[in-house]
């Protein structure tokens, strides 16, 4: 009964839009195939518009009419918002849908594939996706860092695009003001913030300027790059990275950490850093900002700005621009901050799914130039048009109230499918002020490469569980201790390094090494 | 009835000091209720910047019209009101019998009982078998499964027992010897004296199912079943998602801390009119309409 | 009714029904007595049944589910087929000085909590019943407990520009001294004052209703006696109405030395710094960092079989001392 009622709405739908797909090379089945899916993410728990899965995504209808696969929603933990929690309702009861996706998938994914949960893809990919294939191909090492410990992948990851985040921002007319330069290197860039501190750059007759600020405290770690140390691998706060000579190390532990961080911890001392960076949070962005007291700090391109114009009125003059990074004590400028290639968000096959094959060409029609089109622009006509080979946003798209995620989020697109991210779909609607800090930033050699992760087998695991988190914790607590001013770290460091020792960070980095290893070779 | 006469003199300076403790302690707790009140009638970037402390800045409207226009927000706030009623008399039922049987000296086993529900009040299953039962019941997502899954708890069941067990058993005899059964007498005898109890076990039942979030999220698939209180966390969650391109916001009317302090005081409203209506019970006197009988 | 209710304590009562009750044990067999028994009292097993019914079907039937703390859990396995790994997991929590450290942490702040938050809400209540002025009354009373209701993000929020060096009310007032702004909130000696002091002014309004209800509960004619033979209000609060709440103070102090080991957890994870861990880590804030890499059900099941053990044994400890010495007991 269902059935027929599904096969007289595709009737209905096809009729009236036929013309624009006329062409079949995009079919993965001549007869319409059902296909039940968990898609659970922070914008919609459901597979439906804004999560009522009453109402069929554009962009599902457009692909259905364009590869005769239908997704039929069968979310788990459709209201609770932790995917998590949802996930592992969703495994709990064993009953799982034909498809698996949405946000942090990765882990449970490459826990539960190798127990036979999910069916690993790299057959299924290499006879009869070509087209993610060929992604695999063009972008070596991104197969590999989403495997898991047997080897083999589970999901389809949803692959950003663009490189740059963050970047070093600072307050031009304050610099103008107390007519100095933007700081080139380290200690310029000392001079400055001591500037700001000391010589009332906001005009207040008060000293209450904060030179810099983060909204998340882990950001002054950032300062550390300036002392040729690192605070992190990758996107993620703390993480191992891969040295110069190709082994994994923790950066908490290395010779460069320890004059970073007795640098941090002067310039926290001297007042040039925000004394309250570790409670303030989220809001001391806005509220340094448009309290006229913060300086510098590093935050997303995106979203800082986004602030001259509204706080025009307010702090007349304010010019919050990004600058390059200074130049580290060695004279070397980087960037440590940069999108990630690959999410952990994505869609994978369940055990359960009668149809892998066609499963699989489903998740190949979103690597072909049409399905990744409708993937991150929407359905073509509608939101987009071509434009001299390029796709480009219908003026009401890019004038609307909404924001244009928010838009693509209910057509269906950018939904976290497993899909290639095409960067022209946010670049059409970045600010003016964020592309100019890019390009400064593009054309300047300052990428470095991440970390991506290992995975690791059962006694590896059993390893990094057991020690891990534990010396991590302690790392944190000496760090913020010392940063605080209670303890030296010049002179706590051999203390430091030999409780890392007894703590098992030996045991840590090999296991990390040895996994690191086998999964990227070398 | 109240007590002029109680007061000697001597009480004076005590009475006034206490006043004043008193007076002192409920202001610092009403702080809290002010600022929410004030961050929902604030703009939405100064409540972002932090800027709101005690009264509106920026007042505007905007963050309650963003909550009252979505139909959700009704239809989770009619289920928050089925699931507080339904639940409290649901629990009322189970608790106030279950209570009134192990507090009887003469019940076969009352030891073994009273530990038995004593002893859910430490040791839980955890969450995945839990909701495997439910499942398992055919309790998922259904109305009747939230009210009867949260129906008894150990803590509410021994507070109640304790009570009844400190109404002195003189005040049954006469019931006793008009032959009434063990119903009549609690229906007759003890529920009538215990009228304190039972509005603090009742508040209590209503104030955790009006809170409650966590298993109504895990439990009920279909979003027209939902509470408010999940939905409350289903829009924070979708707003608090806009973070990296917050320069859209900055601008906006609303924020995520606007519109979550608007729901959150349309949430403790009902609350706060109900507590007067079963205030009246904890006043003084009941058990001497008891005795006079 | 001619003896005064309070004089005839309810315990007389239930001797004189136990000694009859044995004097007719004496008589019949076993089974007859049961169905003496039955056929008389039947009532309160209809009243009983349905609570011990509910308990078995939605708590101990799950409570298989307990046996993971015992097991490598796998969820998609399921708990039957996961494999057993014996201590494993304890092992793991007591051979860790962090989880030590957080269990040590965890019995400090509770403690505190005990004794300072376990006396506030009856002081409250005792506070409340002296207040003459109705209205004020009511009106405070419905105020307290507000902060009951509102979000611990909200609280902790408050708490943290309460506590800020800069802007900061305690950090004002202290200036006003002359007294040099302090950074609370990194500072591991200030970490308990603050949590304790937070959730006694958080809580100690709603929990003060208990002992309303219990003060409700006690007999107006004792008081006017006493005001009769002349007896000050602060007499009467000591010789009536703390007597009177005696077994609802014993019942409720027994529950919360059971919960000793469970620390509001998400209070903390609000509130705590890497630089306050060594005073602010508890159990719970432990388990949580330990499961960064993915759901362990297993290990956080073996810490609150731990939990709920020592709290067990703490509970039958406290019920046997408050039996001997109060005649008021959980079971």
């Amino acid at each position: 009964m269902r059935n027929l009622k599904v096969a007289l709405a595709i009737l209905g739908s096809t009729a009236m839009t036929t013309p624009v797909f006329a062409d079949n090379h995009l079919r993965v089945v001549d007869t319409p195939l059902e296909l039940t899916i968990h898609m659970h993410w922070p914008r919609a728990q459901g597979y439906g518009v804004g999560g009522d899965t009453s109402k069929i995504y554009p962009v599902e209808q457009a692909a259905r009419e364009m590869t005769g696969i239908h997704l039929i929603d069968r979310t788990s933990g459709r209201n609770t918002t932790n995917n998590s929690e949802a996930m592992n309702l969703l495994l709990a009861t064993g009953n799982l849908p034909d498809i698996v996706g949405g946000n942090a998938i990765q882990q449970p994914v490459n826990q539960y594939g190798p127990e036979g949960a999910f069916v690993p893809l790299n057959d299924l990919v290499r006879e009869h996706a070509p087209n993610i294939q060929a992604f695999w191909d063009n972008n070596p090492g991104l197969m590999e860092a989403i495997s898991a410990a047997d080897g083999n992948y589970y999901y389809i990851p949803y692959l950003p695009d663009g490189k740059f985040g963050r970047a070093w921002y600072i307050r031009q007319d304050w610099l103008d003001k107390l007519g100095l330069e933007q700081p080139q290197n380290v200690d310029e860039y000392y001079e400055v913030l001591k500037a700001f501190r000391e010589q009332d750059p906001n005009g207040n007759g008060r000293k209450d300027e904060i030179p810099y600020f983060a909204r998340q405290w882990e950001e002054v770690l950032r300062l550390l790059n300036l002392w040729d140390a690192r605070s992190s691998g990758s996107d993620t706060y703390h993480d191992f990275y891969v040295n110069d000579d190709g082994q994994v190390v923790h950066p908490y532990a290395q010779e460069a950490y320890r004059v970073g961080l007795s640098n941090i911890a002067k310039w926290y001392a001297e007042g040039l850093i925000d004394p309250e960076i570790f409670t303030r949070g989220a809001s001391s962005r806005d509220y340094l900002l448009s309290e006229n007291l913060g300086g510098s700090t590093h935050d997303w391109f995106a979203s800082t700005s986004g602030y001259n114009i509204p706080l025009a009125e307010k702090v007349p003059g304010m010019n919050f621009i990004p600058f390059l990074p200074p130049a580290s004590a060695n004279g070397v400028r980087m960037e440590e901050h940069r999108r990630i290639p690959i999410k952990p968000d994505g869609w994978a096959i369940s055990y359960a799914n009668q149809h892998p094959v066609e499963t699989v060409k489903y998740f190949d029609f979103f690597f072909t130039p049409e399905g990744r089109n409708l993937a991150n622009f929407g359905v073509e006509g509608k939101t987009w048009d071509m434009v001299d080979g390029e796709p480009v946003y219908k003026p009401e798209v890019l004038n609307s109230d909404q924001a244009v995620n928010s838009q693509m989020y209910l057509e269906g697109a950018q939904i976290f499918r497993g899909f290639p991210q095409d960067y022209r779909y946010e670049w059409q609607w970045t600010s003016e002020a964020a592309r100019e800090g890019i390009e400064l930033y593009e054309a300047n050699d300052l990428l470095i490469d991440q970390f991506l992760g290992v995975a690791f087998n059962a006694e590896e695991q059993a390893f990094y569980d057991k020690f891990w988190p534990s010396l991590l914790t302690y790392m944190l607590e000496r760090q913020q201790a010392w940063i605080l001013g209670s303890g030296n770290v010049e002179a706590d460091w051999d203390a430091y390094l030999s409780t890392l020792d007894r703590m098992g960070y030996a045991q840590v980095i090999e296991v990390m090494n040895s996994a690191h290893k086998r999964q990227y070779g070398g | 009835m109240t007590n002029m006469n109680l007061y000697s003199r001597g009480d004076r300076a005590f009475v006034f000091l206490n006043m004043v403790l008193i007076a002192l302690f409920t202001i610092s707790t009403l702080y809290p209720f002010i600022y929410i009140a004030s961050l929902s009638l604030s703009s939405g970037f100064e409540a972002r910047a932090g800027n709101v402390i005690l009264t509106p800045v920026g007042f505007t409207l905007e963050a309650y019209k963003r909550v009252l226009a979505e139909p959700l927000f009704w239809a989770s706030y009619k289920n928050t009101f089925i699931y507080t009623i339904g639940g409290t008399l649901m629990s009322l039922a189970f608790i106030i019998p279950g209570a009134y049987a192990l507090s009887r000296p003469q019940l076969y086993g009352r030891r073994f009982w009273n530990l038995m529900v004593a002893f859910t009040m430490w040791f839980h299953a955890g969450m995945i078998p839990f909701f495997l039962n439910m499942r398992d019941l055919g309790l998922l997502d259904s109305y009747f499964g939230i009210i009867i899954g949260f129906a008894v708890n150990g803590f509410n069941i021994i507070l109640l027992r304790n009570f009844f067990e400190g109404i002195p058993q003189s005040f049954e005899e006469a019931a006793r010897m008009d032959g009434a059964s063990e119903f009549q007498v609690l229906w007759k005898v003890y529920m009538p004296l215990s009228k304190p109890a039972i509005a603090t076990v009742a508040l209590f039942c209503i104030v955790s199912r009006w809170n409650g979030f966590f298993w109504a999220m895990v439990l009920l698939q279909d979003e027209s079943k939902i509470p408010l209180q999940v939905y409350l966390r289903k829009v924070i969650a979708e707003l608090s998602d806009d973070e990296e391109f917050a320069n859209s916001l900055m601008t906006a009317a609303y924020s995520f801390e606007t519109v979550s302090a608007a729901i959150m005081v349309c949430s403790i409203i009902p609350i706060l009119l109900i507590y007067p209506f079963l205030q009246k019970y904890f006043s003084k006197g009941i058990l001497l309409g008891g005795v006079k009988e | 009714m001619s003896s005064d209710p309070n004089v005839t304590g309810p315990r007389t009562e239930t001797l004189v029904a136990d000694a009859s009750e044995a004097l007719r044990r004496r008589k019949g067999s076993r089974v007859q007595r049961v169905g003496d028994h039955l056929k008389r009292e039947w009532q309160l097993y209809v009243m009983l049944i349905p609570t011990i019914l509910w308990l078995l079907i939605f708590l101990y039937k799950p409570m298989y589910g307990l046996q993971i703390a015992f097991k490598d859990y796998s969820i998609f396995r399921g708990v039957a087929g996961s494999p057993w790994v014996g201590l494993e997991h304890f092992q793991t929590l007591f051979g860790n000085e962090q989880f030590l450290r957080a269990l040590k942490n965890t019995v400090i702040i509770s403690f505190y909590s005990l004794i300072f938050g376990f006396p506030m809400p009856i002081l409250l209540a005792l506070m409340f019943n002296e207040i003459l002025h109705q209205t004020f009354k009511k009106t405070a009373q419905t105020i307290v407990y507000l902060p009951h209701f509102i979000s611990s993000v909200i609280i902790a929020g408050i708490v943290i520009t309460a506590f800020s060096p800069s802007a900061g009310i305690v950090n004002t007032v202290m200036g006003w001294f002359g007294v040099d702004p302090v950074y609370f909130l990194t500072r591991p000696e200030w970490f308990r004052p603050i949590f304790v002091g937070t959730s006694i002014w958080q809580e100690a309004g709603f929990q003060s209703i208990v002992y309303l209800a219990a003060i409700a509960g006690v007999s107006p004619t004792l008081y006017e006696s006493a005001v009769v033979d002349g007896a000050s209000r602060w007499q009467m609060m000591w010789k009536i109405t703390i007597p009177s709440i005696l077994p609802t103070i014993i019942i409720m102090l027994i529950i919360r030395i059971g919960n000793m080991l469970e620390v509001s957890f998400e209070m903390i994870i609000l509130l705590y710094q890497p630089a306050t861990y060594q005073t602010a880590d508890v159990v719970n804030t432990f388990i949580y960092r330990q499961g960064i890499q993915g759901g362990q059900y297993d290990l956080a099941a073996a810490a609150g079989l731990f939990n709920a053990g020592v709290a067990f044994v703490l509970v039958m400890t406290a019920n046997t001392i408050a039996k001997r010495y109060s005649r008021t007991s959980l079971w």
